[in-house]
């Protein structure tokens, strides 16, 4: 088990906005960890500085690879801003997911299309995979951007917000399947649900300007306040319970 | 019409015009498919029609138009790239200011050139009988760098057009594509001002796409079906221009409309019979 990311004293934002500030936060093999945290707080900010998409302003990130052109991730961003009169089919969506592993002179083989077609039907959505992706539902193509960010089985997953526009049924599902994943790839999953966040993910970090980590999965009231993190707790089953626990 | 295919090996100038519209279609297939892909279809409107300044100014200084337009077409294409990035200027503004900027500047520099300006209907309209030998070649040097570009990249290029963010992520050099791809654009449409002329391209860039697009959804087919379209539209158009004596740009433009509206046909009826064919299953 090996680090997969360390920030050191990340500050950073887009133009004059300094969004976040004074970030530490390392994340190893086989973590999980569920990020929450108020709306513009920072919490998707976190994200594209981890893929790189965005550089810090101060501070550094470093990445341990295990060799110099690993791709380290897979993404499922939370809001895809895609033309949905774009010519593409739905298997050739999924099979985008490999493009860092091949390079950009890659080819794909029946071995890489047997791969996305596995990960359809896990997402039961097979039948679709000759559609376009813009005649797909919501849930639907969801579900396509998950295999997309499957397929090349990264090092690390990182989801924005994966339960939106899905029905509750394949929410379920998704968590278990998330489950047996963290024991191949380390998770950092965005969600404003501190219900489930607190019984799938191993820690928590609180993202509200500043990140604050908590090494566990379960968290307080108290402890969010002082973490100064104000997020709701919504009633869901038997969590509240556990999410109110001392420990 | 049918004059049109013993007249090839009779006058180099047919076949010339020929050879460059088959090299045309291939060029316009890949470049109209990703233009249409990527909804550049204005983008490209305006470096085409802005094109006409440096045609202008070439009349006037006395050196070939074409190589005008080319020049005039790059600094549209960096022109329309920096003022929305730089200056702030919203994209499809810069596009309409350089669109017309061009144009104006084209026939400022034609009513000051002294004397008539012979060939410049064929500028705008297309005509068979400018092509040359070398735009021949050149046309096949294009297609030759085009197609081996897009069989070796073409997975990032498809999927940089489809979600660039996501392409990113992917390591994909975004910037180097797109600049590239940008050449190609402003190439293609610069060599297939002779045949079309610069008031009827962006129909030979944009019709075949939008025929393929109603059979199929996959890029890939989009490509290889729009160069066909484009095919039997240009020899078409071609074979009626020569008959007519009529510019090639409009009867090329006028018998791709007409396959439009063909295909448009065929595909209510295809759908007709498979809603049927579903409707009795149940
Ligand atoms: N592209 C951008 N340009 C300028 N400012 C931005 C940009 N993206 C986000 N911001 C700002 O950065 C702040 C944090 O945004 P971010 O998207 O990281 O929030 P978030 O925690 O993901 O929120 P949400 O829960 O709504 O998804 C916000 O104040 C937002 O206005
Ligand atoms: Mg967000």
């Amino acid at each position: 088990m090996g680090k997969i990311f360390e920030f050191t004293s990340v500050s950073a934002g887009y133009d004059d906005e300094i969004v976040l500030k004074d970030v530490n936060f390392t994340v190893w093999d086989n973590d999980f960890v569920g990020v929450i945290g108020p709306n513009g707080g920072g919490k998707t900010t976190l994200l594209k500085l981890i893929l790189g998409e965005i550089k810090p302003k101060r501070g550094t990130i470093k990445y341990f690879k295990h060799e110099p052109n690993e791709v380290l991730f897979g993404y499922l961003p939370q809001v895809i801003g895609i033309d949905k009169k774009f010519p593409i089919s739905v298997m050739e969506v999924v099979l985008s997911g490999l493009l860092g592993r091949k390079g950009i002179m890659g080819r794909y083989t029946g071995h890489d299309k047997r791969l996305a077609l596995n990960l359809l039907q896990r997402m039961e959505i097979q039948h679709l995979k000759d559609k376009a992706i813009g005649e797909l539902s919501g849930g639907q193509m969801q579900r396509v951007f998950l295999c997309r960010a499957l397929i090349s089985h990264p090092r690390l997953l990182i989801l924005d917000e994966p339960n939106t526009f899905v029905d509750n049924k394949f929410e379920k599902e998704l968590y278990e399947l998330l489950q047996e994943l963290n024991k191949e790839m380390a998770i950092i999953m965005v969600s404003h649900d501190l219900g489930t966040i607190t019984t799938h993910v191993k820690t928590i970090a609180c993202v509200n300007r500043q990140l604050h980590y908590h090494p566990s999965n379960l968290i307080t009231t108290d402890q969010l306040a002082a973490y100064d993190c104000p997020i709701q707790i919504i009633a869901h089953g038997p969590v509240p319970h556990t999410v109110l626990h001392k420990h | 019409m049918l004059h049109f295919f013993s007249d090839i090996f009779q006058y180099q100038f047919i076949l010339n015009a020929f050879l460059a519209a088959l090299l045309v279609s291939i060029a316009a297939g890949i470049v109209g498919s990703y233009i249409v892909a990527r909804r550049l279809v204005f983008l490209s409107g305006g470096i085409t029609h802005a094109s006409f300044g440096g045609i202008g100014i070439a009349y006037y200084l006395g050196f070939n138009p074409i190589l005008g337009a080319a020049i005039f077409a790059v600094i549209t294409a960096f022109g329309i790239e920096s003022l929305s990035s730089k200056y702030n200027v919203r994209e499809d503004s810069a596009i309409g200011i350089m669109w017309s900027v061009g144009m104006a500047i084209g026939i400022f520099f034609v009513f000051l050139t002294p004397g008539y300006a012979p060939n410049l209907m064929s500028f705008l309209f297309g005509s068979i009988l400018t092509v040359t030998k070398q735009d021949v070649f050149l046309l096949l040097g294009l297609d030759l760098a085009m197609i081996i570009f897009f069989i070796l990249f073409y997975y990032p290029i498809l999927y940089l057009a489809f979600d660039a963010n996501y392409a990113r992520t992917q390591r994909v050099p975004e910037k180097v594509f797109s600049y590239i791809l940008m050449a190609f654009v402003t190439v293609t449409i610069v060599l297939s001002i002779r045949l079309v002329g610069i008031i009827l391209l962006i129909s030979l860039l944009t019709v075949p796409p939008t025929i393929a697009n109603l059979f199929t959804k996959k890029f890939k087919y989009l490509i290889y079906s729009s160069i066909l379209i484009g095919f039997v539209g240009t020899i078409t158009g071609l074979m009626v221009s020569h008959g007519l004596n009529v510019p090639s740009g409009t009867t090329i433009i006028l018998a791709l409309i007409f396959m439009f509206l063909i295909a448009r046909l065929i595909r209510l009826i295809m759908d007709k019979v498979i809603s049927i064919k579903q409707l009795s299953k149940n």
